[in-house]
């Protein structure tokens, strides 16, 4: 009795390349993939296609976090009220620093005029919203809503209200990649805001944030210094925070030392980033066409 | 079942399983998720001859490597090898009870996870945790409960 189903039996000579030959020729493919996607950007358009082909499977596997926070932001009359209350008193806050704030930009202006400098004292921006991070854990990568339809360039910073989150490193037409600052594949030039001493802070790959590496021995770095961003090498607007030295550490017979910096941007909270255009594009970027409607541009008030 | 079912069935059990990679877990459960794509390519190779699974794991990878954002052709060539080593030894496989193919196994998921994490190496993502054999443990476990909802599922069409 044969119980098995027509289509069960297996061909006693198999037609076709054999499985040994197949897996060779497919590795051989991804083996030359990997070496090509590696050496160049070649492969950019391949990657930003697949992505938009499988932007629907982003979207369904990001709706079990959506509903969370949808059941979330249902609230009571009293947290509402509190936090009312609160934001009302931050206001306050924030709008009498801006009165200050207002004045010291004048005089800046003005200083700047007089030392005919052509720097600007606000930068472009634009709201973006971070649909997805990355789920491999060794990987600080998050995807933002906005693409190269909004103007997005590759390279474009990005920051949060309290310091500098990252850099785009992918784009499509309606979404992008970006790196954050303490992905380990990352490095961002700062500068000591005390000091002004100028260095590199590279992300460690972990939660505790940056590494100042090779700083000379007798730098002037102190616990609780605070990092701002350079704009040397032009990718990165200058003068937004980016961490606090927590730690400076002497290695015994070592010429250099090394630091450790906190971000001071709420990586892994909130879900609104901000894509600042910095006043010189990237060298490796691609600038954007045309600038788009949604930009806003934040001040007229451009010297010339 | 007939084929035009098999093919559904593979296909929306490959998409649940790119889609399980992907869904939102806390960071401390995030480094010991399955390797769902590699769990379901190796039942389908265990069980459906009549499946190119060898191709479909090539495809699976190039779409985890987007979705990802590693090095294109990273997971595809690990998929690609998974599912070699399972048809290979498919002859035994069939042979042990459900727990002895669950530990038979394991090296292969093991080999997965160096793969991963040298081709990682090698492309400058430097990634030194011991975090990163977490997986083979979880896939492990997870491997029976794949097994056995997958044969109930196929079964259950078939009796009527």
């Amino acid at each position: 009795m044969n119980s098995l189903h027509e289509t069960y039996r297996r061909p006693l000579f198999p037609r076709g390349p054999g499985l040994g030959f197949r897996t060779f020729v497919l590795s051989a493919i991804s083996l030359a993939l990997i070496f090509h996607d590696q050496r160049s950007d070649n492969l950019q358009a391949v990657r930003e296609s697949l992505a938009v082909a499988l932007t629907p499977l982003v979207w369904v596997a990001s709706m079990p976090s959506r509903l969370l926070d949808a059941a979330g932001d249902i609230n009571l009359r009293e947290t509402l009220q509190t936090e009312n209350e609160h934001l009302k008193d931050a206001l306050l806050k924030q709008e009498v620093r801006l009165q200050k704030m207002d004045a010291l930009a004048a005089e800046n202006r003005r200083l700047r005029e007089l030392l005919a400098s052509a720097a600007q004292l606000e930068d472009q921006v634009l709201i973006a919203e971070i649909v997805a991070i990355n789920q491999d854990p060794y990987r600080h990568q998050i995807t933002l809503n906005k693409g190269s339809r909004n103007g997005i360039y590759r390279g474009q910073a990005l920051v949060d209200a309290h310091g500098v989150m990252g850099q785009v490193v992918e784009i499509a037409p309606y979404s992008s990649k970006a790196l954050l600052i303490t992905d380990p594949n990352h490095g961002i030039p700062v500068e000591v805001n005390r000091t002004g001493l100028q260095t590199i802070a590279v992300g460690r790959g972990d939660e505790r944030g940056l590494r100042l590496p090779f700083l000379p021995s007798n730098a002037d770095i102190q616990v609780g210094d605070l990092l701002v961003s350079s704009s040397l090498g032009g990718r990165f607007p200058s003068g937004y925070p980016v961490g606090e030295v927590y730690e400076v550490k002497h290695v015994a017979g070592e010429h250099f030392m090394e630091a450790y910096a906190r971000p001071r941007a709420r990586l892994n909270q909130g879900r609104q980033a901000l894509l600042v255009w910095s006043e010189s594009y990237p060298v490796g970027g691609d600038p954007p066409e045309e600038t788009a409607e949604e930009a806003v541009p934040a001040d007229a008030a451009t010297t010339p | 079942m007939n084929t035009r079912n098999l093919y559904l069935g593979f296909i929306v059990s490959m998409l649940l399983a790119l889609l399980l990679q992907l869904v939102p877990l806390p960071d401390w459960l995030g480094a010991a998720r399955p390797l769902w794509p590699a769990l379901f390519l190796a039942y389908w190779a265990l069980r459906e001859p009549r499946i190119s699974t060898l191709f479909s794991g090539f495809v699976t990878g190039l779409a985890l490597d987007v979705l990802f954002g590693t090095v294109l052709g990273q997971h595809a060539l690990g998929l690609v090898l998974v599912v070699y080593f399972v048809e290979r030894l498919r002859g035994i496989f069939v042979l042990f009870p459900l727990w002895q193919a669950t530990f038979a196994l394991i090296p292969v998921w093991a080999a997965y996870c160096f793969l991963m994490f040298w081709i990682d190496g090698s492309t400058q993502h430097q990634a030194n945790v011991w975090l990163r054999w977490l997986p083979v443990l979880s896939t492990t476990l997870f491997w029976p409960l794949v097994f056995s909802v997958m044969e109930l599922l196929r079964q259950a069409p078939e009796d009527e």
